[in-house]
């Protein structure tokens, strides 16, 4: 009863005390720039005023910060907002809290924190002056912590918990270990993040990401799915599986290394084609009764499905450091594992379903006709949405471009044409002629012999 | 008769033969191809070559989102885009709506009402904070007229109503932070409480007033001086250099530096020797990166630039031949570090002009009027936002905030684009 109560006068009092309330911001960015230099790891962040709450700013007239009286709430600020709200780890090892060497108030217009050096110089620059007026939720903390660590060469990992600053919290971070500079955007609570993971740590991230990427990825599965209905037995569809997994690693890898088009309208192109390639594997079980040479088709497919994947990479590839390659080869692997564990369940009960519940051919009819309807729609809606992207205009340059393309195409063509044929003729040269290697003669080669 | 076994020779012949129309048959493609690419690429160089680049611009029409609560705008009469890409619109709400337009107003039905004056959209289009109107402490304009967010994130409102002779600056939720001259400030001695648009009669131009304006069209603060540029106005013939802190009056100019002189203009005519006064309204005062100030004189069609301190520097005219309202209504500085292009807003021939900044040549220019994207009724004000998308928005009966899609650099075909349609029809 007394619990009742005191919700009770809680909800009474909410209205009033939400009068008196400090909104929580919408939208919130924090700049972050981290940088390890011999015996200290400084961390420079920006976060905007309006996302601190509950710390009473000193203020003049009109609300305006009393900027000679603010260096106490700026600091306490940092700490129960952003120091404490940050793990740093070298080494596997959480470093202490930080000190707050610098902090100071910037417009909402002030562009310091484009590059290290200008906010360095910013924070650790001549404060505004108290006769500047900035209204109080208008301005930007700008702080400099310090952590002292071993050596500039660790490995180190952030954790960085700001998720409470508002409702959808975007942090950059820039890490700039000697020499490199790598760039994060991390959204609300991230958690540990490795800044310089090593090679394990990106492996099993990665292939973790792959498993669960191909197990989420509902036309994905659809199209796995499709690929197997008409096979009984796993070793048939070795081939098949092998050249999906090549096909869409090429591409995958391709777009990792920004081979891909990076236009707005490539994203809907390709998941037009993903929900194309379930509808034709559909429509293909249908009119086919035993599907030959579909590892081709799969193959082309696969490169589709590879872009599609980088799609849903492209966000993550930040916490792969400098092992780029190792972590796309690891969700690959990923994404196997995921099929290998798609398939086994399938294949027994698919098995299972024609032996005992409809006759395959029948059932294969039925299930592929499902997945055609659900396919289509989804390509309908997909295509209305690549719709609103217009038709780039082709300039004399744009089709200069293409036929240079082209022609690298037609050569890399025909010089693997020309290699098989080297090789074929070398495998001809090392084995001896019989008679059926003469091709069996054509109208132009009949020959009249004489009786 | 029968058929004998060709010999080996012969199908090494054939075969070989075979191969020589096949590699020939490329060489011949890669070779048409190769001067197909050579005569394409020479095109497109002398198409580069000649053509003036200038930015191209697509009309976006799904942005804005729908307001909520069945708002509807009044004539928008001002625009800015804030350091976070928010574009802020200022509009006449229900006092310019007719009765059909806002029938959940009266309780006569379900729709419209007329929205707050000042909204905010984000990027999405989606409408984020809204306020405005009257309050304590300040005399809210009969008439707003342009909106300027500045670098300490304030929010800047005039007005040209008859009585205004004010400007306001709030915070961005719309807490009052300072009023710059009073209300009514303008009226004749003994004169009623007349306070029409436009209305002449009962109000007398002040353009050396050092307090208060006379019906302000737009304000522009330089965050390096902190200083408040005025064009003022619709009653007053001068641009106004106030302390962005305090209100205080600094400066001020008119046409070619001159010390404005009040007395009425004869009608423009584009046959005249060019006025020594700017004629009413005096519409936009921007500066530009370099720190020039370029002055809108929307009915003199003339755009003037000074320095800082008011010293003339040139001046461009526009479709001289327009008359009623002008051909210079507002300007917008393009994104790159030089501001190499101004984007004007015509809202009498309807049209978006490109053009060259040192120059002042206008390259081209895209709109038409009507009520369908990209078309425009009224086009009044312009913005841009950092990715370069241009804003405008649309005052008389045109009532609505357009966005269009920076496209990039373009050579230049067309004097006049007309309505610049995305290229495929969106769904």
């Amino acid at each position: 009863m007394k619990r009742v109560a005191a919700l009770f006068v809680v909800l009474v009092l909410l209205p009033a005390t939400r009068l008196f309330a400090h909104d929580i911001p919408r939208d919130v960015t924090v700049q972050a720039f981290a940088k390890p230099e011999g015996q200290t790891f400084k961390l420079l962040v920006r976060v905007p005023l309006k996302a601190i709450m509950d710390i009473e700013f000193p203020r003049k007239e009109r609300d305006f910060m009393d900027l000679e009286r603010m260096d106490q709430a700026l600091r306490d600020a940092s700490m129960i907002w952003l120091a404490r709200k940050v793990e740093l780890f070298e080494d596997d090892t959480l470093l202490p809290e930080p000190r707050i060497l610098s902090t100071r108030v910037a417009l909402e217009s002030d562009r310091s924190f484009a590059s290290y050096e200008q906010a360095l110089a910013h924070v650790t620059g001549p404060a505004l002056g108290n006769d500047v007026s900035i209204f109080w939720e208008q301005g930007l903390l700008d702080v400099l912590f310090e952590y002292p660590i071993r050596s500039d060469r660790s490995h180190f990992a952030i954790h960085m918990a700001f998720d409470r600053l508002g409702i959808r919290v975007v942090t950059a971070l820039r890490f700039m270990p000697p020499g490199v500079v790598r760039a994060y955007e991390l959204e609300g609570d991230a958690g540990l993040v490795p800044l310089d993971p090593r090679w394990s740590q990106a492996v099993l991230r990665f292939v973790n990401l792959g498993f669960f990427h191909i197990l989420d990825g509902t036309d994905h599965l659809l199209f796995l799915f499709c690929l197997v209905i008409p096979f009984r037995r796993i070793w048939t569809l070795v081939p098949i599986v092998t050249a999906f997994t090549v096909a869409h690693s090429i591409t995958l890898i391709a777009a990792a290394y920004n081979y891909a088009p990076g236009a707005l309208w490539f994203p809907p192109l390709i998941e037009t084609l993903i929900a194309t390639s379930i509808v034709y594997m559909a429509l293909e079980n249908i009119a086919v009764d035993s599907p030959r040479r579909r590892w081709m088709i799969t193959f082309l497919f696969g490169l589709v499905h590879g872009f599609g994947f980088s799609f849903g990479l492209q966000h993550t590839l930040q916490f792969a450091g400098s092992h780029l390659l190792t972590s796309l080869l690891s969700f690959n692997v990923g994404v196997e594992l995921g099929q290998l564990l798609v398939l086994v369940l399938m294949v027994p009960a698919l098995g299972l379903l024609f032996r005992y519940v409809v006759a395959e051919r029948m059932g294969t009819i039925i299930l592929s006709a499902i997945v055609a309807h659900t396919a289509w729609h989804w390509m309908t809606d997909r295509y209305a949405v690549l719709q609103q992207f217009p038709w780039p205009e082709i300039t004399a340059a744009d089709a200069a471009s293409a036929i240079r393309w082209l022609m690298l195409l037609i050569v890399l063509v025909a010089g693997a044409y020309l290699l098989g044929r080297a090789g074929a003729s070398a495998h001809d040269s090392d084995t001896p002629r019989t008679p059926s290697r003469v091709p069996k003669p054509g109208p132009a080669l009949r020959t009249e012999s004489p009786e | 008769m029968r058929v004998g076994v060709p010999k080996e020779a012969d199908v090494r012949n054939l075969t070989r033969n075979r191969s020589l129309v096949a590699g020939a048959s490329v060489v011949a493609l890669l070779v048409v191809m190769g001067i197909s690419q050579l005569v394409l690429e020479r095109t497109a160089a002398a198409q580069n070559k000649g053509a003036v680049q200038a930015p191209r611009f697509e009309v976006d029409p799904l942005w804005p989102k729908p307001l909520p609560n069945h708002w509807i705008l009044g004539s928008t009469i001002g625009v800015w885009v804030d350091t976070d890409d928010h574009v802020w619109v200022i509009h006449r709400s229900t006092a310019t709506l007719g009765n059909n337009e806002k029938t959940l107003e009266t309780k006569q039905g379900e729709c419209c009402a007329g929205a707050p004056p000042v909204l905010e959209f984000d990027q999405e289009g989606n409408l984020l904070r809204h306020w405005g109107g009257p309050g304590q402490g300040y005399e809210w304009p009969d008439s707003n007229h342009g909106i300027f967010i500045d670098y300490k994130g304030n929010v800047w409102v005039g007005g040209n109503g008859g009585p205004d002779s004010h400007i306001l600056k709030f915070t961005k939720d719309g807490k009052f932070l300072l009023q710059v001259g009073k209300k009514g400030a303008r009226r004749k001695e003994g004169a009623g409480a007349g306070n029409q648009e436009g209305q002449v009669a009962g109000f007398v131009g002040g353009s050396n007033d050092q307090v208060s304006f006379g019906r302000v069209a737009k304000i522009f603060v330089d965050a390096k001086a902190n200083e408040a540029y005025i064009a003022d106005g619709y009653l007053n013939k001068r641009v106004a250099v106030l302390d962005a802190d305090t209100g205080k009056m600094k400066r001020f100019w008119g046409a070619y530096g001159n010390k404005p002189d009040d007395t009425p203009l004869p009608p423009y005519n584009p046959s005249n020797p060019p006025a020594q006064q700017f004629y009413n309204p005096v519409h936009c005062a921007d500066m530009s990166v370099d720190r020039l100030i370029y002055v809108c004189d929307r009915v003199g069609d003339r755009l003037q630039v000074f320095t800082p301190e008011g010293k003339f520097v040139k001046e461009q005219w526009y479709e001289k031949n327009t008359l009623n309202a002008g051909s210079v209504w507002d300007i917008a500085f393009s994104k790159d570090a030089q501001q190499k292009y101004i984007f004007m807003a015509d809202g009498v021939n309807e049209k978006v002009k490109i053009i060259d900044r040192q120059t002042l040549e206008e390259l081209t220019t895209f709109g038409d009027g009507g009520r369908y994207p990209g078309q425009f009724y009224g086009v009044h004000s312009i913005a841009i936002d950092s990715k370069g998308n241009l804003y405008t928005t649309e005052t008389y009966e045109g009532k609505r905030i357009q966005r269009f899609l920076y496209k990039g650099m373009a050579p230049v075909t067309k004097k006049d684009q007309g309505v610049v349609w995305p290229s495929r029809s969106t769904r």
